[in-house]
């Protein structure tokens, strides 16, 4: 006899099948009818499934904060989830969990507005320089000084730049972080020998910061005077975590 | 005569974007898709509901790919699109200047910030790496909201718009076909993005006539930057940009009362008789060719109205038959049962000749 | 497209079914080819997503890659593959044949089959050739390495893809492609792209038009797509689900079912194909066939580089002029061969075909030193005769017999054409019996000719001009090739 698992299975290949169906006759109103259909039918196959297996997560060794908290530290500058993972992998034990960086910035947020200060630091945003809103996909840290933390046009290449320096100073110590090192030394001018083979921490902290210093002095008045805008127009916690006002003026 | 909104009916008009624009030069003699896309009509809902649905659907896997590749190339800052475009433009170092327009939630607001900083970088001021700005074109007289992946500013003032694929090209070639329909869709940014300077008042020609194309190499993930030259496309595109500004012309052909409207009820669903819409589509010529297939979401539709035509089987068919149009008209003039025009002597003479040569060799 | 094949496609429409374009068959057909369908994943070059692949119809292997995106996973779809096609190659390299000295040619050996690889469309040839170039300069020790078998592959697909590109060839044949050049569809080259509404025009089912079987065709949930693309909902709505639960057999079930439609096709191809009768230089140009194999088998096992990434200046000039010629030399064979094919001439004024209605087999020429047999015939035909006189044609009944055309005069229905025949009739000066042709034979001349022509002459590799970049660097694949990215 089948197992009710069975049945939702055999009902699932059905649904799929006339999902493409009604994809293929364009009728999008029965295709999205047909969906939601399927989803429902596939967390019953997933509870059902439930009942078979245990399920203990395995905790991550630190909170993910305190990971994010890590990388960002060694960094010194705004970071992308991404670059963060990677740099978490290179350096520390453990592994960020992606999907769980998501909701990070927003929990962040309310625990914020909910009961300022409480807390020793805050992952918060980056601030764009001209409407001081948050800058997509970047996450910061709220002791850091607030110029550190806004995004002029010229900031994304300084922050890479200073990032580069940074990796490679402590690449030494951490044989497992060469292939970071290397992504961002193929991308700075006089970086890697012209075969790209050999990365020397010594050489990408030399070349970066050559052109560090070409950009710098520009993007310091650009952010020093973003950030002080923002000390007069933002309550604390629009300085955290942006303003979305000044966006529809 | 009767009017692109009326035509439409009801409908919210379809919006266009680079790809659709660029469609439209693949079959500009066709009166029945001018219409169409003049009027802002849903081509493809329509072509469901009369029951020849397009097939135009994309792979997810494909879209990923495109994403992953895109976000890889402007991490970092931009990191690896910096390097290629230094290597392929010549960008002097200090030119690292970068603008999200995609962090401006508002389609006006970002069109209207995208032509501040543009127009601003055009008179010498700062910008140099533009991602997604929001462009604006006029097609058949509506709007069209259009986004580049990203526009570079080279020193010295020149624009360029760079074009980003997943299609790979491998030892130096691409597929010809993918290589041709990006070119297209980067002529639609570059003709926007020259209409934009010239209404600010500064020069169209800022705005080069190459576009960069980065694309993978190889296998890998690696990416690797060319020059494209678009000349021959803008010039294509203005052309049917132009013509379908004259639409009027075929408009005056058309009933007054004819519309497209599909008369949704008040869940959405379509209650206009088929025989009506498909009865409408009847009076406006269509210029089939199987080439329409991958272009047009009408093309099935086309396709079965096209049937006994010599066009129908192809362009080189119908040139071979010495341009007689239906099939059973070549085969009559083939057999001698008809007797052909003044027009058509040599054609039939050549169809007879070829009947009477497979009828020897088959029997 | 000619005129001859567009009437065909039009009286298919009207008749309901596919319209032969070809009186005999134009590719050599393998007793036991091995039948390859590969399907790729959508948006990657060329990432295998699975493949059905056997030399019977009986027994076909499903080969699935569980993690497209997985480099390592590819390469083991690639050692899967090894097993199954170099063993299939080296079931070929058994018996040989010896080959007298030719012209300019030592005797050799040749072995006397070769491999045949069928794949449905020219989508498959291209998988094929990108297989081969991301798998062949692969190491097989070191960082990186994979089996050894997975390189080797690569340089005998690539030795494929290559050979596909040579007019004649049918080492490597697309099923779309050869079926196309024997059967006219009532539908569009663009529609015949599509193997299953191809083999619906050329094999109805009982009871429907050609026309009504390539409708079904398109159908993507009955006649999936041949590959190597896979339909768009089947990727979102089956694949996707099947990749994310990590589950193989799930997996298998659903590629195989997009598989098993395209791998009967392909054997109904392939029977369909059978059934016509074999041109009388098919076997010639299948003799080429195993030469090129033979000759690579043997560079292969004294180990030569694998065929390099880009073609010199010198190799790539000389490689279009060798697929000129063998392009003009092929169409001359197939019209010799196939009076449907010779009549696309006729149609055209490069050849036409008349009665004898004199003949004068002891004529001697005696204007020059030494007196030549020199016979004449005329010939009357009512085709639109377009030649001049001095133009020389060959008729296909006596590929030997040269004949210059001395006049033509019209007929109140046609042209009388005069033509002095030379060759084919010994070196006396009596035309040995049916050397000439007699009166009331019916006969075709043309002025494609299937003689032997010079190649050109191009610099060697070593003098190649600064214009075209200069003598090239011998190839030698090196780290780089090895070790390239495959995501």
């Amino acid at each position: 006899m089948p197992t009710p698992v069975d049945v939702l299975e055999r009902r699932i290949d059905e649904l799929r099948v006339a999902v493409r169906q009604a994809v293929l006759a364009g009728d999008r109103a029965q295709a999205t009818a047909l969906r939601a259909e399927l989803r429902r039918a596939e967390r019953e196959w997933d509870d059902a499934l439930d009942e078979f297996a245990d399920q203990t997560p395995v905790p991550p060794l630190l909170p993910i904060r305190d990971q994010v908290h890590n990388a960002l530290t060694l960094l010194g500058v705004p970071a992308a989830p991404k670059l963060l993972i990677a740099v978490h992998e290179a350096f520390f034990a453990g592994e960020i969990v992606g999907a769980r960086l998501t909701s990070l910035r927003r929990d962040e947020e309310r625990s914020f507005r909910a009961a300022p200060r409480q807390r020793p630091y805050y992952l918060c945003s980056a601030l764009t320089a001209d409407l001081l809103a948050p800058a997509r996909g970047l996450l910061a840290v709220s002791t850091w000084p607030l110029d550190r933390r806004i995004v002029g046009p010229l900031s994304a290449r300084v922050d890479f730049l200073t990032a580069a320096i940074r990796i490679a100073e402590q690449a030494e110590r951490h044989p497992g972080a060469e292939r970071l090192l290397r992504r961002f030394a193929v991308n700075i001018p006089g970086a890697t020998d012209s075969s790209f083979a050999d990365v020397k921490p010594e050489v990408v902290v030399r070349a970066a910061r050559a052109e560090l210093a070409v950009h710098e002095g520009a993007d310091r008045s650009h952010r020093e005077a973003a950030a002080e805008r923002a000390r007069t127009q933002l309550d604390d916690a629009a300085q955290l975590f942006g303003s979305r006002e000044l966006q529809r003026t | 005569m009767t009017s692109p909104e009326r035509l439409r009916g009801a409908a919210a008009p379809k919006s266009h974007n680079a790809r659709t624009i660029a469609a439209l030069t693949t079959n500009p003699g066709c009166s029945r898709r001018a219409v169409m896309d003049a009027a802002g009509i849903d081509k493809e809902r329509l072509a469901a509901y009369v029951g020849f649905p397009a097939r135009f659907g994309q792979s997810q896997f494909a879209i990923t790919r495109g994403n992953v590749f895109e976000a890889q190339l402007k991490a970092d800052g931009c990191a690896e699109l910096l390097r290629l475009l230094r290597e392929v433009l010549g960008l002097p170092i200090p030119q690292v200047s970068y603008d999200d327009l995609e962090s401006v939630d508002q389609l006006d607001a970002r069109a209207d910030r995208s032509r501040e900083l543009l127009t601003r970088a055009a008179g010498g001021e700062s910008g140099t790496l533009f991602d997604h700005p929001l462009l604006r074109l006029e097609v058949g007289g509506r709007w069209v909201y259009l986004e580049p992946d990203l526009i570079a500013l080279q020193f010295g003032g020149t624009f360029y718009v760079v074009e980003i694929k997943s299609f790979a090209v491998i030892d130096g070639q691409a597929d010809g076909t993918k290589v041709s329909a990006a070119a297209t869709q980067a002529a639609v940014y570059v003709l926007a993005l020259r209409r934009l300077l010239a209404e600010a008042g500064h020069d169209p020609g800022l705005v080069s006539h190459e576009v960069v194309l980065v694309c993978p190499e190889n296998f890998s993930n690696r990416p690797v930057a060319t020059l494209v030259d678009v000349r021959k496309k803008l010039s294509v595109l203005e052309r049917q940009l132009a013509r379908m500004a004259r639409i009027d012309p075929i408009l005056e052909s058309l009933s007054p009362d004819l519309t497209f409207d599909l008369r949704p009820d008040s869940s959405g669903v379509p209650q206009r008789p088929v025989a009506e819409l498909v009865d409408g589509l009847g009076q406006i010529d269509a210029r089939y060719s199987p080439e329409c297939l991958a272009n047009c979401e009408l093309a099935f539709f086309c396709r079965h109205e096209a049937r006994g035509t010599t066009a129908s089987l192809g362009k080189s068919v119908r040139e071979e038959l010495g341009g007689v149009p239906s099939v059973d008209l070549a085969l009559s003039l083939a057999s001698g049962a008809v007797a052909p025009a003044d027009d058509q002597e040599e054609a039939a003479a050549m169809l007879r000749f070829a009947a009477q040569l497979r009828s020897e060799c088959l029997s | 497209m000619s005129a001859l094949t567009a009437l065909a496609r039009v009286s298919a429409v009207s008749s309901g079914v596919a319209q032969r374009i070809a009186t005999v068959r134009h590719v050599h057909l393998s007793d036991r080819p091995l039948v390859f369908i590969p399907l790729a994943l959508a948006g990657e070059a060329n990432a295998p997503l699975a493949a059905l692949v056997g030399s019977s119809f009986d027994s076909p292997q499903l080969l699935v890659v569980l993690q497209p995106r997985n480099r390592d996973e590819r390469f083991a779809f690639a050692a899967r593959l090894a097993a199954v096609f170099l063993s299939y190659v080296d079931s070929f390299r058994g018996e040989t044949e010896t080959v007298p000295a030719g012209r300019n040619t030592d005797p050799r050996e040749r072995y006397v089959d070769a491999p045949q690889i069928l794949v449905p469309n020219g989508g498959g040839v291209g998988f094929v050739r990108l297989l081969g170039r991301s798998t062949r300069f692969r190491r097989t020790e070191g960082e990186y390495a994979v089996e050894p078998s997975v390189p080797l592959l690569g340089r005998w697909l690539t030795f494929f893809a290559e050979r596909a590109e040579y007019p004649g060839s049918s080492l490597l044949l697309n099923m779309t492609g050869a079926l196309g050049m024997h059967w006219a569809t009532g539908q569009s080259a663009v529609e015949d792209a599509n193997l299953a509404a191809l083999v619906g025009w050329i094999d109805p089912p009982d009871g429907m038009t050609g026309a009504d079987a390539a409708l079904e065709a398109e159908d993507p949930l009955t006649w999936p797509p041949a590959g190597p693309a896979t339909d768009p909902t089947f990727d979102n709505e089956i694949l996707a689900p099947a990749i994310e639960a990590g589950s193989l057999s799930r997996l298998e079930s659903a590629l195989r079912r997009q598989l098993e439609p395209t791998w009967e096709l392909m054997w109904r191809g392939v029977s369909l194909l059978r059934n016509l009768p074999p041109g009388a230089r098919v076997e010639r140009r299948w003799a080429e066939d195993r030469d090129a194999f033979t000759g690579y088998a043997s560079y292969v096992d004294e180990g030569g580089y694998p065929q390099a990434r880009r073609d010199g200046a010198v190799a790539a000039a000389q490689r279009l002029a060798r697929l000129e010629r063998a392009q003009v030399l092929y169409d001359a064979q197939r019209a010799y061969d196939d009076p449907l094919i010779l009549a696309e001439y006729r149609l055209t004024g490069e050849a036409f075909a008349g009665t004898v209605t004199a003949s004068a087999p002891d004529r001697i020429d005696d204007s020059g030193k030494r007196r030549v047999l020199r016979p004449r015939v005329t010939v009357s035909s009512s085709d639109p005769v377009r030649f001049e006189p001095g133009v020389s044609v060959v008729s296909p009944a006596r590929p030997s017999q040269t004949g210059r055309v001395v006049s033509v005069s019209p007929l109140p229905s046609g042209f009388e054409v005069v033509l002095e025949l030379s060759g084919g009739m010994g070196r006396g000066l009596t035309a040995p019996p049916g050397s000439v042709p007699e009166v009331g034979e019916r006969l075709t001349y043309t002025t494609l000719t299937e003689s032997y022509q010079a190649p050109a002459a191009f610099p060697a590799r070593e003098e190649t001009p600064w214009t075209h970049g200069g003598p090239p660097v011998e190839y030698v694949p090196d780290d780089d090739d090895a070790v390239e990215e495959w995501s």
